[in-house]
């Protein structure tokens, strides 16, 4: 496995032919570095400079000025195919090859690499099923079958393929609906967990910037970089005004997405399953302060609520007749999210469930009021 | 009305005639496409020259048959050139349309992809370019195909070693004989639907994706 290696931006300036400073997607004297294996979000409103700065580290945009190192290694030196090939490269719009399956796309690097196919099918299968796609029923079809967030795993999955040591994403889930975007949020920090890759990260969004940076890096029009460093130092001592606007007013608010539902103690519910005798399960619903019971099946994957007053007084719990079970949380689901999940639903609390879908107790508004309560 | 014992007398003919009816059509198409992919890979790169290069091929396309078929004989003399450079002609402007409009299709983000996964030049469009384009270049195939078919039957006009299946509409109006017409016309028409029928099942065999 490739190690993760630093990247550092040194007095990188990009100005384009006949403009000034100041001028859309121009970055100005840019220095920063990412250590190995952080995720790196660059922010800003657009035309900051963002993106273009993302696309200098694999020289899709040559800078004007300045060096960009990858480890010890300035990309100008390297040749330009065999760094992209060998740098993963995510963009908002996946951008699959149409033409080939998913398999194929997942190989694309490995292939311009000359593997084998049987290595790089092998390849591919392992990939797939990193980021949650069935090799068996994913690998033969074409793009155009896919959903949104289906599309953007494999292109997460095409990235990775050549076990790159930086991983580029611009806006990787800026195209999906909300619920999809903050599973898939989940999931590469999930994978980052495993991979520990240096990934650096576009997007306009502020909360994405701070739920997914180690470090983040506010830019401003012009290119100028506003502010660096780790998400919760920018909330908690914005550098300018300029910054302080960007973060927005309900700073406060936004300090929730930097703890996770897994930085919770998880509450307990009182379990039971359908088929299981009634009188015991009412008795321990009842004995709990929360008045429902949480119904799992055999897997203890969530099936429903079921109030105290509901369950019958003698018999089996029924296999049916609950309130839905949502919202459903993943450890790395973010306060601020699971809180306006919460308030969304209209409940009171809401359930964590691991990477198999099995109930690992419950988040309350309360608790996350309680963990932001100044001391 | 149609003399079917003459017919049965000729079916060698027939056979030799529609036997040079594809060779000059499958000639014409392919030395057509061989230059009109250079002409539209120089239009793609070359934005400026698209113009021109459509706008020549456009007035060709215009030039009436009748006239552009004789027009290579003081040239070429009686050959298969004489036939096969103004059918090559006419198929200039199909193609290049086509297939400058296909290359024109392939999405910015795929190309960006092919781009940032580390395709090279030329990897990049022989691998990812023209597979996305091959909907619209057969769609050009099939009609410069029947296109030319049509046309083949005119070169007929140059002198009986010409025109495939033409021949016997020409010699079938010399003569006033309304089943040599027949067999001539009803034999294009059917070169032309088969061709393209085969050529619709080329296309869904090259581009399973579509």
């Amino acid at each position: 496995m490739a190690t993760a290696e630093r990247v550092v931006f040194e007095h990188v300036t990009k100005r384009y032919p006949g403009t000034g400073a100041g001028n859309p997607g121009a970055v100005e004297d840019l220095s920063l570095e990412i250590p190995a294996g952080k995720i790196c979000v660059l922010v800003g409103p657009s035309g900051c400079g963002k993106t273009t700065s993302l696309k200098m580290v694999n020289r899709l945009i040559e800078p004007s000025s300045g060096r960009i190192l990858i480890g010890d290694t300035d990309v100008a030196g390297s040749d330009v195919i065999a760094l992209r090939r060998s740098i993963g490269y995510v963009i908002q719009q996946v951008g699959l090859f149409p033409h080939q399956t998913v398999g194929e796309n997942v190989a694309t690097v490995p292939r311009l690499l000359g593997w084998e196919p049987a290595r790089r099918r092998a390849r591919a299968t392992e990939l797939l099923e990193l980021v949650g796609l069935d090799p068996a029923r994913y690998a033969a079809r074409y793009p155009s079958a896919l959903s949104g967030g289906e599309r953007q795993r494999v292109g997460v999955a095409r990235a990775l393929a050549a076990d790159p040591p930086v991983l580029l994403m611009d806006e990787p889930f800026g195209a999906v609906d909300p619920i999809v975007r903050e599973r898939l949020q989940n999931e590469l920090l999930r994978l980052q967990e495993q991979l520990a890759k240096t990934i650096i990260f576009v997007t306009h969004d502020i909360d994405e910037a701070i739920k997914m940076g180690d470090l983040v890096a506010v830019m401003q029009v012009g290119g100028h970089l506003a502010q660096f460093g780790p998400p919760a130092g920018i909330l908690a001592n914005p550098a300018s005004d300029f910054v302080a606007r960007f973060v927005g007013a309900d700073r406060g608010l936004k300090r929730l997405a930097l703890i996770r539902v897994a930085d919770l103690e998880l509450r307990n519910a009182p379990t039971a399953r359908p088929g299981d005798e009634a009188s015991g399960a009412r008795a321990r619903a009842a004995a709990d302060p929360f008045p429902y019971l949480l119904i799992v099946d055999a897997a203890d994957r969530p099936l429903g609520w079921l109030d105290d007053r509901r369950i019958p007084a003698s018999g089996a719990i029924a296999a049916d007749g609950f309130e839905p079970a949502a919202p459903l949380f993943d450890r790395h689901t973010t306060l601020k999210d699971a809180l306006s999940m919460l308030l969304e639903a209209g409940v009171q609390a809401g359930i964590v469930v691991d990477g198999d879908g099995a109930a690992q107790g419950l988040v309350t508004i309360e608790m996350i009021i309680e963990r932001v309560r100044p001391e | 009305m149609i003399d079917w014992a003459w017919i049965a007398d000729h079916l060698d003919d027939f056979v030799g005639r529609a036997g040079q009816h594809l060779y000059l059509t499958a000639i014409a198409v392919s030395v057509g496409f061989v230059i009109s992919f250079g002409l539209a890979v120089w239009s793609v790169r070359q934005r400026r020259a698209y113009g021109p290069i459509l706008a020549a091929s456009g007035v060709l396309y215009t030039i009436p048959s009748l006239a552009l078929f004789p027009f290579f004989v003081p040239v070429t003399g009686l050959t298969d050139l004489t036939a096969l450079v103004p059918l090559v002609l006419y198929s200039l402007v199909i193609f290049v349309r086509n297939i400058v409009t296909g290359l024109d299709g392939v999405p910015a983000e795929v190309l960006e992809a092919a781009d940032g996964t580390g395709f090279d030049r030329f990897g990049r469009f022989w691998r990812v370019e023209v597979p996305l384009a091959l909907p619209l270049i057969v769609a050009g195939i099939r009609l410069a195909a029947v296109s030319t078919i049509g046309l083949v039957t005119i070169t007929a006009l140059l002198g009986d070693r010409f025109g495939g299946l033409g021949f016997f509409i020409f010699e079938g109006l010399r003569h006033s004989f309304a089943t040599e017409i027949f067999l001539g016309g009803l034999g294009s028409i059917a070169l032309a639907v088969a061709v393209d029928a085969i050529l619709v099942r080329v296309q869904r065999r090259l581009t399973p994706w579509s």
